[in-house]
């Protein structure tokens, strides 16, 4: 078949060195350079890769931010995340739409722009925040929205928007040892060719670092695991999918610790024995890209990045950027990997976990941005690094947001009271706090001597504060919302559990809840917790179900106190029907 | 690795590579599945064989086999939500069983079955997915996928043809077919292929073999399964005065009093059955509105229109036992074949371009009811106390439940009475 291969397409297919794996990274590209991408694209694509055309147009479907036929000049999107809506998102969305009279989410028929939503960007300090082709904004005012739609009315290049705009700063409110750090260039590097993999394992062990994406796996089992685990080819992945709504803590890592970040997955790769690393930066990042490219070529020119490190004969070790393209799974390690050969992001069956099958079947080790950064501390100066008073060790960063008068990145020592986190980060008239994101826990204002703990009160960085004037049911089905929009649908409890899920929560947002639902919910929760196929459809139903257990007034005053109550609506129903009836009766 | 693990208490032998089911199966133990084909690599996504293997849920099929394994899978917690999976299954496709070419040859339905699944105690979702009948000799409808993926696994892997594959996400997740039209007509799939004889329902189906086999023959029709715990609300009991009859009343909403004829069926068992119960409003005795509380309210058909639903919150209110009868009470069933087609298009195709209508006119009387933009089953309107599933439910089903209602038992339905075509 004979394709004319447009510019776009052809850039791609080089950069990419038609590698049919890399047809994710491919489309984004496309999509980024178009805001949308043609039919002749994915014939062009399918026959330079020798691809099928719907196991391409599959990819697209699959990633939010990818999409057939052009969203036009201007793709704007604003982030649904719940600390957004509580600094006024939707407002301002609706406010964009009026303003370029278009429709939330139609691209408009002039093919200028697309107003959308989207989940979480990480940039919930700073919202309301919106990203246009694929960059950041924060602050979205009244008058922000104003100016950007007379920019984008008058057709101004995004180059030409105001500069300011595009710089995003980082609340570094409180600082511990790794954001306090300021190691030379490699140091921890050198230190781990000296002391070896042995030494390195020992250190993280001693250390008591464990994985700072939310599971809090050892990191030195992990490292351990990978580096028996048989093969002629190790990989190190570095998980900067930020996904979970209210964290923004890896963005500045990703902004301000790159060093510590890169030095961190040069020793996994030198301890585990690989010779290539990753950082898989999610979509909504790309702002931090450029910055983050430059870095790793600054390394490669000082010899800290490719063949023989330091000039140790025989250490290799590089890092390549991928990219996401939107999709909240991806997060999951084993889903992270199928993304990165260029698939739909589904979790794999586990076992075998990444750690012996991992990128192209070879023994990987995945850990978040944080994680390598401690990483690198740690091994730089000895497991001292981490050390502090508490009772558990190791510190951890947290991202605060909500309402509180100083949200930001705040490092403390594992084994901190939620109170005294409160207290630093300016929230008093506390009702509530989601710690770990919409699949974490619930916090009442009763439970704040609890503390910040992997095995009890745990979070990969997120930390949202709810204050008395907030509906908490609200808070629920946005995050109820967050899952069913972002499940996979590969299994049967999540693709469907979440939907109705969503089903049952608007139901008694509406008013017309009623006991069974109630009943209803329980068991779906139940259902979806033990038979899900990962994390994900396990903790979709939470954010409901605790809402409940924890603020039955926020739902129960929605409630009348009976057994059943229908959501069927009689006036919506005949609605169409009247509308005919009207037209029959007077013909326009 | 060979070992023995346990299986409900039942030790059987494993070889080794062997998943829990896999040696389940070859011991003849059932696990009830299916996404799970013995002759393709596992995809677990169904969830259908989840057990609790040394005390953890997971599925059974992705679980290898080791020695000394606790696996319990034939436990009511189990099977409770594998009936909720089924019923998850059923309500986000259009699984009408009554009108569609598979039924009685299909596993879902047959896993339902199995599982005692009477009801679909969760909102129908309205699908409108595009079906493909380019093709000439196989049928293409994807609103009765339930994305098991075997026909993903038998192109790729038996066929070598790789024709199907799963695109998008969440709700949005469709079953595409790898063609430059994107049809099945230019995708190369035969007859003879494994993905077109793999489905395990009535989404990949050959033309030209509908109904081939006659009720009775079918697959799952005569099986003889355990008799599953079967699961509805507890019924209050009808307790009645010596000498006093039980109250009955019966009617039709948007059906075709197919489950009243069927009803009748229990032929002279009715005068049995009369000495035990009065009617009330019924088109048996042709009383025309309920005369006032009964005891037991049988109602077939779905609700299409205002006038449905008017008769529907009466009934209700009049009955203390409300039961869903058939397949249109119980999800639809066929008037519900329209739901997603605009309602003036419904109108114009009755009204004006239907064959023989003369003075073609949608009708706008003010006395006439408003068309509902969807039908829906009863549940949906009203609360129902019990549902007696079936295209008709057989005679033997109504005569079994009545008998089990007015003997103060919970009623039940075995296996061979219990059937959603």
């Amino acid at each position: 078949m004979n394709v004319d291969n447009s510019p776009v397409v052809l850039e791609q297919l080089a950069a990419y060195n038609r590698d049919p794996r890399m047809v994710l990274q491919m489309l984004r590209g496309i999509q980024l350079a178009r805001n949308g991408i043609g039919q002749a694209d994915i014939d062009a694509l399918s026959s330079s890769l020798n691809l099928p055309r719907t196991k391409i147009r599959a990819l697209i479907d699959f990633y939010s931010f990818l999409h057939v036929g052009s969203r036009g000049v201007y793709d704007v999107y604003f982030s649904d995340s719940i600390t957004d809506h509580m600094l006024g998102s939707r407002e301002r969305a609706k406010q964009l739409c009026d303003e370029l009279g278009v429709e939330l989410g139609i691209p408009a028929a002039d093919g200028l722009v697309t107003v959308d939503l989207t989940s979480c960007t990480g940039l919930c300090e700073r919202g309301p925040a919106i990203l246009v082709n694929g960059i950041a904004i924060d602050r979205v005012d009244e008058v922000r929205v104003n100016e950007i739609a007379r920019l984008i009315k008058n057709d101004v290049p995004l180059e030409d928007w105001p500069l300011e705009w595009f710089v995003i700063n980082d609340a570094l409110r409180r600082k511990g040892p790794l954001l306090s750090s300021n190691f030379r260039l490699g140091a921890g590097i050198e230190r781990a060719i000296e002391i070896g993999p042995d030494g390195v394992i020992e250190d993280l062990k001693a250390a008591g670092l464990r994985g700072c994406g939310g599971a809090g796996f050892p990191t030195w089992r992990k490292w351990d695991i990978c580096r028996n685990a048989g093969g002629d080819q190790h990989y190190v992945v570095c998980n900067a999918d930020e996904g979970e709504p209210g964290t923004f803590k890896d963005r500045a890592l990703l902004n301000g610790y790159i060093r510590m970040m890169v030095d961190g997955m040069t020793i996994c790769g030198l301890t585990v024995g690989a010779s290539q690393g990753y950082i898989y930066l999610r979509h909504e990042y790309e702002f931090l890209r450029p910055r983050l490219e430059r870095r790793l070529q600054r390394r490669r020119d000082v010899n800290l990045l490719g063949r023989n490190i330091l000039g140790h004969h025989g250490i290799n070790f590089d890092i390549e950027v991928i990219m996401g393209a939107g999709s909240y799974v991806c997060g999951e390690e084993s889903a992270l990997i199928e993304s990165m050969e260029g698939k739909r992001g589904i979790p794999r069956i586990r076992p075998p976990f990444p750690v012996t099958h991992g990128y192209r079947g070879r023994p990987t080790v995945v850990n978040n941005v944080e994680t390598f950064a401690y990483a690198a501390g740690i091994i730089a100066e000895g497991p001292q690094f981490v050390a502090h008073d508490g009772t558990e060790p190791c510190w951890k960063l947290l991202s605060i947001s909500g309402d509180c008068s100083a949200p930001g990145i705040f490092e403390v020592p594992l084994g901190t009271p939620l109170r005294d986190i409160l207290e630093m980060c300016g929230a008093d008239d506390v009702q509530a706090v989601q710690v770990g994101g919409p699949g974490g826990q619930l916090i009442a204002a009763h439970e704040l001597d609890r503390n910040l703990s992997f095995d009890g009160c745990n979070t990969a960085g997120s930390f949202i504060v709810f204050n008395s004037s907030r509906d908490m049911l609200d808070v629920a089905l946005n995050f109820t919302k967050f899952f069913m929009h972002e499940s996979c649908g590969f299994c049967t409890p999540c693709r469907v559990g979440t939907k109705l899920m969503m089903n049952v929560a608007t139901k008694i947002a509406d008013g017309h809840g009623a006991r069974l639902d109630i009943e209803q919910m329980e068991r779906l929760h139940k259902l979806m917790t033990q038979a899900s196929h990962c994390g994900l459809g396990q903790s979709a139903a939470v954010p409901i179900l605790s809402t409940y257990h924890k603020f039955p007034d926020a739902v129960n005053k929605r409630m009348e106190d009976v057994e059943y109550k229908p959501a069927f609506d009689v006036e919506a129903a005949i609605e169409r029907s009247r509308q005919i009836v009207a037209e029959e009766v007077n013909p326009s | 690795m060979t070992g023995r693990m346990r299986i409900d208490g039942q030790s059987i032998p494993f070889l080794e590579g062997q998943t829990v089911i896999q040696a389940a199966e070859d011991a003849g133990v059932h696990i009830p599945h299916l996404c799970y084909h013995p002759d393709y690599e596992a995809n677990g996504s169904c969830k259908m064989c989840t057990c609790k293997i040394n005390g953890r849920q997971v599925s059974s099929c992705t679980t290898k086999a080791a020695d000394g394994m606790v696996v319990e899978s034939n436990t009511e917690e189990l099977n409770a939500e594998r009936r909720a999976l089924a019923q998850m299954l059923f309500v986000e496709g259009n699984h009408h069983c009554p009108s569609c070419e598979h039924s009685g040859n299909c596993v879902l339905q047959s896993q339902a079955y199995k599982l005692g699944m009477t009801a679909l105690i969760f909102p129908d979702f309205t699908t409108g997915r595009k079906t493909d009948a380019s093709h000439p000799d196989i049928l293409l409808n994807r609103d009765r996928c339930i994305y098991c993926e075997l026909c993903v696994r038998a192109s790729r892997d038996a066929d070598g043809k790789d024709i199907f594959c799963i695109s998008g996400r969440s709700e949005n997740k469709s079953l595409a077919v790898n063609s430059d039209s994107g049809l099945l007509r230019d995708s190369g799939l035969t007859v003879d292929d494994a993905a077109a004889n793999v489905c395990p329902v009535g989404c990949i189906i050959k033309k030209h073999e509908a109904f081939t086999k006659p009720i009775g023959q079918r697959d799952y029709d005569a099986r003889q399964v355990h008799h599953n715990k079967f699961s509805q609300p507890r019924l209050p009991k009808v307790i009645k005065e010596p000498g006093q009859k039980v109250t009955v009343a019966t009617c039709s909403l948007a059906g075709c009093f197919g489950c009243h004829m069927s009803f009748l069926d229990i032929d002279e068992r009715i005068i049995e059955l009369a000495e035990k119960i009065q009617f009330d409003r019924s088109p048996l005795n042709d009383i025309k509105s309920i005369t006032g509380p009964v005891d037991i309210g049988l109602i077939e058909g779905g609700v299409c229109n205002t006038e449905n639903i008017e008769t529907l919150r009466k009934f209700r209110d009049s009955c203390r036992i409300l039961i869903a009868v058939g397949a249109c009470a119980m999800s639809g069933g066929v008037p519900a074949l329209r739901n997603g087609i605009d309602v003036r298009e419904l109108l114009e195709e009755s009204y004006i371009n239907g064959i023989g209508v003369t003075s073609a006119q949608i009708p706008t009387d003010d006395e006439l009811p408003y068309i509902l933009e969807e039908v829906s089953p009863i549940h949906e309107v009203v609360k129902v106390d019990f549902f007696l599933p079936g295209c008709p439910p057989p005679a033997d089903a109504f005569w079994h439940v009545l008998n089990n209602i007015l003997d103060g038992r919970q009623p039940d339905l075995p296996y061979d009475l219990l059937h959603f075509d």
